[in-house]
């Protein structure tokens, strides 16, 4: 009978200390979880609060779109105004480099014709005829014939005749072109086409021809390349408004 | 004899809790409510001891088996789209409470009969 109860008591003693024992245990457990858990982590967020999470997203996502589709449409904008810009800057461009070879500001190149004059002052052509000096007015004359014949440029000993350009004489010594001096034997460059040039100053009543006529040693040849160079001054205005 | 094994039970469940690898937060749920319902068993037994109709089997089956059919409900919840753990936690707390009042009253009563006693001695 004492056995008996004994038994009992160590059993129901051992039940209990086992239901202790698992209770304690998964309360541990669940303690354990709740600290160690961050709530506001997405995988522990509960469905409800993940939907309202999504919706917020989803309209940020959605005005952020939109503002990007502005931006990138403002960036188009802007782009096709740059390139008219560049459109225009490059006629410009285009435009003031011809201005430039037309005023003479830039070295030029092409297919002309070079005339040499060799001053021969004081020769004598006959008993009582001297030569006399290559004046401003024969150069002018010469110049003028090539203009008149579509010469796009033209220079006297590297001066380049330009709309501001001067031919004088100076006393009774030297001519002066562009405020320089030159001396014979005077070089004219003239760009433009070789035979108009060249019938220009060489026919018949063509300065050259009267140069020779005067006395003076005249040579003109026809290059295909002919080099000249600027104007050497700079053009400035003072009182052009 | 039964203190000594309530005391060894509860040191190592709660060394061996301590020690526990975590579980994932989506379970925790289950392990809430499984402790409600152990614990509302133990209050229960506790109850039972002082109205003198402990019984060692109805204690022990409603202590597992609560704690099982109140998981496997709130599983049953998860999958109905359902908060049944809400309506097994009320009823748990509620009983634990109803529980609570049974055992401090009987303290209390006991306690006033003392002094009464003494009183009248």
């Amino acid at each position: 009978m004492k056995s008996n109860i004994k038994k009992e008591k160590i059993v129901m003693s051992i039940t209990i200390g086992i239901a202790c024992f698992a209770l304690m245990l998964v309360m541990f457990m669940q303690f354990k979880v709740v600290q160690q858990t961050d709530i506001m982590a997405i995988e522990n967020m509960r469905e409800s609060e993940l939907r309202v999470e999504l919706t917020d997203w989803n309209q940020k996502c959605e005005e952020i779109n939109e503002r990007y589709q502005e931006v990138m449409s403002k960036i188009e904008e802007y782009q096709n105004e740059r390139e008219s810009d560049e459109k225009t800057s490059q006629l410009l461009l285009e435009e003031l480099s011809q201005l430039n070879e037309i005023l003479g500001m830039t070295d030029v190149e092409g297919e002309g014709v070079v005339i040499t004059i060799v001053d021969n002052e004081g020769k004598e052509l006959s008993e009582d005829v001297t030569v006399e000096r290559i004046s401003e007015e024969n150069l002018l004359l010469v110049v003028n014939a090539l203009f008149d014949a579509g010469a796009e440029a033209v220079s006297i000993n590297d001066q380049r005749i330009v709309a501001m350009s001067d031919i004088f004489t100076i006393g009774e010594e030297f001519l002066r072109v562009n405020g320089a001096k030159i001396e014979s034997p005077y070089v004219i460059k003239a760009i433009g086409d070789k035979s108009y040039l060249e019938n220009s100053v060489m026919g018949k009543g063509g300065e050259v021809m009267k140069l020779r006529e005067l006395g003076h040693d005249a040579n003109v040849s026809v290059a295909k390349k002919i080099k000249i160079d600027k104007y050497k001054n700079t053009i400035s205005t003072k009182y052009l408004d | 004899m039964i203190i000594i094994a309530i005391l060894i039970g509860c040191v190592i469940g709660t060394l061996i809790g301590i020690n526990a690898p975590v579980i994932p937060y989506t379970y925790s749920t289950f392990l809430a409510i499984a402790v409600v319902a152990a614990l509302d068993s133990v209050f229960g037994g506790i109850t039972s001891v002082l109205k003198k109709n402990f019984d060692l089997s109805i204690f022990i089956s409603g202590f597992f088996c609560n704690s099982i059919l109140s998981i496997a409900l709130t599983y049953l919840g998860q999958k109905l789209n359902i908060d049944i753990y809400l309506a097994a936690l009320v009823v748990f707390v509620g009983r634990m409470f109803t529980n609570l009042t049974i055992i401090r009253r009987h303290y209390i009563e006991k306690w006033m009969n003392k002094n009464e006693e003494s009183e009248q001695q």
